[in-house]
């Protein structure tokens, strides 16, 4: 491994002729010394603790134009899954192959073609046709009504490529805030393990036209989230 | 005891806008104050300062310096003058032998109506004024001085008047200092702008507290014609109920 | 006959804040970002605090920018990325170019980045024969109009919904028969789906760079930056030096912060991090990752120990929003890449004191800015120093020169400032007496253009205190 890493390094210089001169550059203009101004006052709490996560969460939703389904069980939530699916318009569901997801889609036994996600075939990422997608999260956050994916929740598209994206999640999985989720995500080394991840707080919307908010953009319109509350 | 103050009359107030320095002089005294006028005074320096002739300032800031070292408080009628003073003379003085006096002295120098309220720690003034009038938060008072709310104190506990608030009242009203002449299509849009926020709250008088802004919002409300006036805190504070009938109406 | 870039601010200045319309429609679209903006605030507990955790982020990441960039590009080699070190526009152009042209790329999708207007990056891959597509839709408008974004954050928040559906309407589709911002988001939606799937490479910014991962971070609310990132087979980064990061968790607290000042959310939408190409088991995402690092005259500023901390921006066009100066003669009068305060600031550095000092100087150095600036940058400090600057280069007229050396050999003389103070009233009481406000002889003439003349009373105040006063 850390052969390779020379390897490499070696190569990225070869093609790199400002390389050493900018970082040059950047040292010399480093050693100008600038005063620090004062210390940060000690102490300051920057955010409201978070009391009640799951509460908090189901608020956060609200403001952030998605949809928070608390669900019993399994059964409640391949129900609630059904429901979802049958308010769409034809047209396939990409799910993430992930056994929990099997179970829920034999369960919900939706009228729907489904795509399971495939490393291996051309077939297994969401595409133009897919109405909806089903993934799991890695967390869900309380403090900003966010869920988070990585590569490993169905691949990058799965969560923005169709216009409606279902999220299967347990209540085990919320953390209070986003420190605890990023500082999870650098102790697990979740980075290393997958090329992509994202904290992703509502459905896609845009204020470009006199900054009225449409949702909706080039992204899902409708973020479900599952949250069943026993596992 | 006496508050001993040397009155700073910045520049323009002294040519342009005596009645300013004036009123100013009256709340002081009527407070208890003993006030002082060192002769000597000239200029902060801040049109060089702000022009970017800084080579050109220094002088003039050691100049304010000398004159006013052994003053036991400054007191000034303009938010933006202080803020120079207390702002940026560190920055302009920083290797002038003036330097530790230069400190000492911001330390004690104030804008009006911050005197009055943080050090005096009056905002009665006895003043009347049964009028309508609207403030506009001049932008050194109040972003670098911090001065949100002591002009208001003050206007608050003047007899009969009665204060209308305006739209967008903390953005800059487009003076600028050299701003308004080098860029004289920007500064009056800006103007205009602020003037339309003052005509629509209705009231008879715009009050500030830092005259340059007044003196350029009176050009912008004389050309439109406008109904409303401009006055400077000091100016209203200064009215008693004997005084008010006879000058309100002359302010600039 | 070449106009100087000072002569066109002025003339485009002198047209927009004329501009009713103009104005109308930028004080609507500020007015309620004003009100988002303080909400977002209110949402978190402590805003002095925020401000202060992402200054000494920032601060410690440029004090540290070379150990940070190398621990980024070594993460990103690492899992088989490519990180291009660019030292001006025409090397990071040139690379993405060669880069498009080697792997036989016709059409590129991009999400929103600054650094690539900045280095024109677009009219370089056009001449090759690749056809562009902005996917953001306010950049998307821009670009249809062909003029460069009005704002860093909303680009076209300077056109209605009427001018924007008849844009459409020319460009896009003549059926296109409704003005509803949701409509038109659909249109452009429909369209830019097929460019999406049919791009082989896409071009995004970064909003940040974070060292310890590896990766960078993309804040998007539309999910353009999202597709761009996932769907075509390429994934190039365009982005500059000083958006380091130390730590991850850093973002627990930038991310609010920005999305705050951005817009007023609680946090953008998207907030993804890209560390590289698809691994062997993920389903997809691009074969190939670059990113371009541009210099470009930012390891310049380094140096400068008053300005070092303009690097520390985020690029959240808070300055922009609350500038009165920017409400009144919008983006485009610049005529730089950014626009408002940090332009204003940075310009000179990037582009030259010469051609840009009037930038500075049209400012009414009103401060909004330094108030609102969530990772506390001086600007309206650094406009004053960009002044002084410009002065001390010699930069300035010499008229003006002349007129400040007299200034100060009067003001150092009490007499002398009095006797001229006294003289000037006299004399533009006489002009005035004579009718003669606002003409040729007219000393007040510019400022007596817009507003009323100045009071000259026939005594100043020092005159009346000697009087009248002192004795009291």
């Amino acid at each position: 491994m850390p052969q390779t890493n020379k390897v490499q390094t070696k190569e990225a210089q070869t093609e790199n002729p400002s390389r050493d001169r900018i970082l040059e550059r950047i040292r010399a203009g480093l050693r100008t010394v600038v005063p620090e101004p004062a210390a940060m006052r000690s102490g300051q709490v920057i955010f409201e603790p978070i009391v009640n996560p799951l509460e908090r969460f189901q608020q956060e939703c609200v403001g952030n134009l998605m949809e928070c389904a608390l669900t019993a069980d399994s059964a409640a939530s391949a129900r609630q899954l059904s429901k979802v699916l049958q308010s769409l318009p034809e047209g396939e569901t990409f799910v993430q192959d992930d056994p929990a997801l099997r179970r829920l889609i034999e369960q919900a036994a939706p009228a729907r073609a489904i795509r399971w996600s495939s490393p291996s075939s051309s077939e297994g990422a969401p595409g133009e046709a897919s109405q909806a997608t089903v993934t799991l999260a890695e967390a869900l956050i309380a403090q900003t009504g966010s869920i988070l994916v990585t590569a490993a929740c169905g691949g990058r598209g799965a969560s923005v490529i169709a216009p409606c994206h279902i999220v299967y999640a347990t209540v085990v999985q919320l953390v209070p805030d986003l420190a605890t989720a990023l500082s999870r995500v650098s102790q697990e080394r979740k980075l290393d393990s997958n090329s992509f991840a994202c904290v992703i707080s509502g459905s896609s919307r845009t204020a470009d036209i006199e900054k009225i908010l449409v949702q909706g953009a080039h992204g899902p319109r409708r973020l479900v989230v599952i949250l069943q509350t026993a596992t | 005891m006496k508050r001993k103050i040397s009155l700073f009359v910045p520049c323009f107030v002294d040519q342009l806008l005596p009645e300013v320095a004036v009123d100013t002089v009256k709340v002081l005294r009527r407070i208890g104050c003993a006030v002082e006028f060192p002769e000597d005074q000239t200029c902060c320096g801040q049109p060089a300062l702000n022009t970017g002739y800084w080579g050109d300032a220094r002088p003039c800031a050691e100049h304010f310096v000398r004159v006013f070292k052994n003053a036991d408080f400054v007191v000034c009628p303009s938010g933006s003058c202080v803020s120079v003073i207390r702002m940026f003379y560190p920055e302009l003085l920083a290797h002038s032998s003036l330097r530790e006096d230069a400190a000492a002295l911001a330390s004690r120098t104030f804008e009006f109506s911050e005197f009055l309220v943080k050090v005096a720690a009056v905002t009665q003034v006895g003043a009347t004024f049964p009028h309508t009038v609207t403030y506009h938060a001049s932008c050194h008072g109040l972003r670098e001085l911090k001065l949100r709310d002591e002009p208001l104190q003050l206007l608050r506990q003047v007899d009969g008047l009665k204060l209308i608030e305006m739209v967008r009242s903390e953005e800059c009203c487009g003076f600028g200092g050299t701003f308004a002449v080098k860029f004289a299509d920007i500064s009056a849009a800006m103007g205009t702008s602020k003037a339309e926020s003052v005509a629509a709250t209705g009231a008879e008088f715009v009050t500030a507290t830092d005259p340059s802004c007044l003196m350029h919002l009176q050009g912008i409300l004389g050309k439109r014609q406008a109904s409303t006036r401009t006055i400077y805190l000091a100016s209203i504070l200064a009215q008693d109920s004997l005084a008010q009938k006879s000058s309100a109406q002359e302010r600039p | 006959m070449s106009q100087t870039a000072a002569q066109r601010f002025l003339h485009d200045a002198a047209v927009k804040s004329a501009d009713l319309m103009h104005r109308e429609i930028i004080q609507r679209g500020m007015d309620s970002y004003d009100v988002a903006h303080l909400k977002g605030r209110a949402r978190i507990k402590d805003w002095e605090a925020a401000r202060e955790k992402c200054q000494a982020i920032k601060r410690e990441a440029i004090n540290h920018l070379d150990r940070y960039l190398l621990q980024f590009e070594e993460k990103v080699i690492a899992r088989g990325g490519h990180v291009f070190w660019a030292a001006n526009s025409e090397e990071a152009c040139t690379y993405v170019k060669n880069l498009a042209t080697r792997l036989g790329v016709r059409t590129v999708v991009k999400s929103k980045s600054m650094v690539t207007e900045e280095i024109q990056l677009s009219p370089v891959l056009e001449k090759a024969g690749i056809k562009v597509w902005e996917t953001d839709l306010g950049e998307f408008i821009v670009q249809l109009r062909e003029e460069p974004p009005y704002h860093i954050v909303t680009p076209a928040m300077h056109l209605n919904r009427g001018q924007i559906a008849k844009l459409f309407r020319e460009k896009l589709d003549p059926a296109i028969d409704s003005d509803d911002p949701a409509y038109l988001m659909a249109a452009a939606r429909r369209i830019l789906r097929q460019a999406f799937f049919a791009a082989e490479m896409g071009i995004s910014g970064a909003n940040f760079l974070v060292a310890d991962a590896g990766v960078i971070a993309i804040s998007t609310n539309e999910g353009n930056g999202r597709l761009c990132t996932s769907i075509p087979r390429i994934h190039v980064v365009v982005t500059g030096i000083e958006k380091v990061i130390p730590r991850l968790e850093d973002l627990a607290v930038l991310w609010p912060v920005l999305a705050t000042s951005g817009t007023g959310q609680g946090i953008t939408t998207y907030g993804t991090l890209i560390g590289g190409p698809r691994r062997p088991g993920e389903v997809d995402g691009a074969e190939e990752f670059h990113v371009v690092l541009v210099d470009n005259g930012r390891s310049q500023l380094l140096a400068d120990a008053e300005q070092r901390e303009v690097l520390h921006c985020i690029r959240c066009g808070a300055c922009l929003n609350i500038c009165p100066v920017f409400r009144h003669v919008g983006g485009h009068t610049y005529g730089t890449t950014y626009p408002g305060p940090i332009g204003s600031v940075l310009t000179p550095h990037l582009n030259g004191i010469q051609e840009f000092k009037h930038l500075s100087y049209a400012s009414s150095l009103c401060g909004a800015c330094t108030s609102v600036c969530p990772v506390k940058i001086d600007l309206a400090h650094h406009l004053l120093q960009n002044r002084r600057n410009a002065t001390e280069a010699g930069a300035t007229k010499s008229s003006e020169r002349l007129i400040f050396r007299a200034w100060r050999y009067a003001m150092l003389r009490p007499r002398m400032y009095a006797l001229g103070g006294w003289l000037v009233r006299k004399v533009l009481r006489i002009i005035y007496g004579l009718g003669l406000a606002g003409s040729i002889l007219d000393p007040m003439r510019v400022w007596n253009r817009y507003r009323s003349p100045v009071p000259l009373p026939s005594e100043s105040f020092r005159a009346r205190w000697r009087k009248d006063l002192a004795a009291n």
